[in-house]
């Protein structure tokens, strides 16, 4: 057995998937492995990042599945759990062995891998939608859209181009405080990542912004029909790891 | 064009607060329907799946900032809070409080967009007028690009309701009571031709908007997500085949998008009103809600879940669940076999798990593991499937097991007290007959003095 040892990055996964087909290997006999479990009679490979090799795999993907599906691929990949690059790499190989069309690489979900790859990207899909409902920017004194996040996944990198694309003409910062990620979007030019950055430890608000989120505060208190509450149900719909970051809740 | 000065001397904050609490009972607060890409100069784009970005105490969503452009009104519908006859804090927001109130929120991810409706002032069409003076400083001095979503008032000039047409995408005209004696009844003002009227103009709008759209690509859009509608449940004494049919027609003659139903709040006591001791009819409002779905979704008629002898629907099952029950000549289905519109009328089965399971059979026979993993609800579907010719255990097939089934214990003490049931009435059926053996009966027992 094979046993490729990959970093937790989307590069390093596209690498050994690469390095994978490259070798010749038997698909059935080699893992992509994220932790340092050692597994008997198994040959490790050190896996190192190549950009190249992740573009040319990305560009088969691409080309192959389709958008949506190399979307849902790297979604997958954005979660936290140590199978993923495992669970991808089968599903790249199930795919391209049986020459899916674009569209159709998750339609074999009765095969176990495929359908872990397209469970952890639901997931991730998923918590890409709350943080976009339910994250909240304060403006602070120089003006600057500031928020802060503490997803369960990576999902900074998907939830950014919504933003950029909705707020142009701002400035704003979003912060992953789990990861220690900011997304930043200067105000009419593209946005980027900036990792292994400390935060400020207390932002300054500018003078409206208290004002504007007590005006939201009672107006989610309001609009509250007393003859319906239902706490379970906006529970349900509202988990409450989110309510630490949102104005509302304070 | 002058506005109406009451209420100037209030803040910000009272205004926002006594015109949510007069908006607080619309329910149409979607912001489905439009796609729409930023522009890069203005504020806002729009998704299709709609977002709502926080939940209310009472669980529905706050996906719009929804407010009244006035609470004043000179209409005297007896359902309402903000009827004249009513003794309540009246207020006027300005158009550019509403602007900037919006603008705010929405650059802080508070809200997804607008849905302004209004008290009635003076007359319809100046009213009209108002709201659609609003959303154009909106979308033109403040450059929002966002949802808008605004009620077209029944009676105002047609000029009017159109150019608000173009600088919405959501309008709608509430139907407000499901017939035209329950209107009559109760909102003596209103009139359900007047009600119709402008639903046929959007409708009419949206169609020739279309035609237009193909030979003119950039031509401006008219209401493009599409126009709603909401119904009073439980204010006057319609049955559910009622509502559902005209829902039904709705959607077939006026094209609307969505019917929203609304379970009555008793607010203004009036004596016409009926008395809600239990409550607002929560669970009617459900059950019309997956009712609506069956027939937007899942290809079922009006005719089909009701009919005029049981005009109610069943409280213990829901509508597609007491569709099959009733209809077990038509099951068990063969997952691996059964066309999609077929698989749609499983209960269990969602249009989504529907759409997986035909593609994942391509590969392979699939079986009820399977199924699982494609997020059909086991419990529900096993009375009414087959995986490659075997139940997942020997069910009986007959009315009165599977509904046993299906509904939990709790609810089973209860079934059929009300007269809803699958079989004969016997001596036992009763609903006190299955209550727990209390203590002191037990003792009674022991003694032998029962």
């Amino acid at each position: 057995m094979v046993v490729y040892r990959c970093e937790d990055t989307a590069e390093s996964i596209f690498t050994a998937v690469y390095r994978a087909y490259e070798e010749k290997r038997c698909h059935e006999d080699t893992m992509l492995c994220l932790t340092d479990d050692t597994f008997l009679f198994a040959e490790d490979m050190e896996v190192e990042a190549d950009a190249v090799k992740t573009r040319k795999v990305m560009n088969t993907l691409l080309r192959r599945f389709g958008r949506e599906d190399c979307r849902r691929l790297s979604m997958a990949l954005a979660a936290e759990d140590e199978e993923k690059a495992q669970a991808v790499y089968r599903t790249i190989v199930e795919g391209l062995r049986c020459k899916v069309g674009p569209g159709h690489l998750f339609d074999n979900l009765a095969r176990n891998e495929i359908h872990k790859a397209f469970a952890l990207a639901r997931g991730v899909n998923t918590e890409v939608g709350h943080q976009i409902q339910f994250l909240r920017f304060q403006e602070l004194e120089s003006g600057i859209l500031y928020s802060r996040i503490g997803p369960k996944n990576d999902v900074l990198a998907f939830i950014m181009p919504h933003f950029a694309d909705r707020l142009p003409i701002e400035h704003f910062v979003i912060y992953d405080e789990k990861r220690n990620v900011f997304g930043i979007h200067p105000a009419g030019r593209q946005w980027y990542l900036l990792r292994g950055e400390e935060a400020d430890v207390q932002p300054r608000y500018s003078e409206e912004e208290l004002q504007y989120q007590e005006l939201f505060r009672q107006f989610c208190h309001t609009i509250t029909i007393e003859e319906r509450r239902n706490r379970k149900l906006q529970q349900n719909m509202l988990p409450l790891r989110f309510r630490e970051y949102m104005v509302e809740f304070q | 064009m002058d506005y109406l000065k009451t209420g100037g001397d209030m803040s910000l904050e009272e205004k926002l607060q006594v015109l949510t609490d007069a908006a607080k009972y619309d329910v149409a607060c979607t912001s489905s329907g439009v796609e729409r890409q930023g522009d890069g100069r203005s504020i806002g784009n729009c998704v299709a799946a709609g977002i709502c970005h926080s939940f209310s105490g009472d669980g529905r969503c706050i996906s719009l900032l929804k407010i009244l452009l006035t609470n004043e009104c000179i209409y005297d519908c007896k359902y309402c809070r903000n009827r004249h006859a009513n003794d309540i804090p009246r207020a006027t927001f300005t158009p550019e409080e509403i602007c900037t109130l919006t603008m705010e929120f929405y650059r802080r991810n508070y809200i997804e967009g607008l849905f302004l409706s209004s008290g009635i002032i003076r007359n319809p069409t100046f009213t009209m007028e108002l709201i659609c003076r609003t959303i154009w400083l909106l979308r033109n001095r403040y450059h929002f690009n966002g949802y808008v979503h605004v009620k077209a008032i029944p009676g105002a000039d047609p000029e009017v309701i159109e150019q608000t047409g173009f600088l919405a995408d959501r309008m709608s005209v509430n139907l407000e009571l499901p017939t035209a004696e329950g209107l009559h009844s109760l909102a003596p003002n209103k009139h359900r031709r007047t009600i119709l009227t402008p639903m046929r103009q959007i409708q009419n709008g949206i169609q020739a908007n279309r035609n237009d759209l193909v030979l003119y690509r950039n031509a401006p859009k008219f209401v493009s997500g599409g126009q709603s509608t909401q119904m009073i449940i439980g204010a006057t004494p319609e049955s559910d085949y009622q509502i559902i049919h005209v829902a039904q027609g709705l959607y077939q003659k006026f094209g609307l998008k969505r019917v929203f139903y609304s379970a009555f709040v008793n607010v203004t006591g009036d004596k016409a009103l009926p008395a809600l001791p239990g409550g607002p009819p929560l669970l009617r409002e459900h059950r019309l809600y997956q009712a609506d779905w069956l027939l937007r979704f899942y290809g079922f008629r009006a005719e089909e879940l009701l009919d005029e002898r049981r005009p109610f629907f069943n409280i213990m099952l829901d509508p597609k669940e007491d569709w099959a029950v009733r209809h077990l000549e038509q099951f068990p289905v063969e997952i691996n076999r059964a066309p999609l519109e077929t698989l749609l009328r499983v209960p269990g089965v969602g249009v989504k798990s529907a759409r997986r399971i035909v593609a994942a059979r391509r590969s392979g026979a699939l079986n009820f593991q399977d199924l699982k993993k494609i997020g059909v609800v086991l419990k529900r579907t096993l009375y009414f499937i087959t995986c490659s010719g075997r139940m997942m255990y020997p069910v009986k097939l007959d009315e009165d097991s599977i509904v046993r089934n299906l509904t939990s214990v709790r609810d089973r003490v209860q079934f059929g007290s009300d007269g809803m049931s699958y079989q004969q009435l016997s001596l036992f059926d009763d609903a006190a007959f299955t209550r727990p053996i209390s203590v002191t009966e037990r003792q009674q027992v022991a003694v032998g003095q029962l």
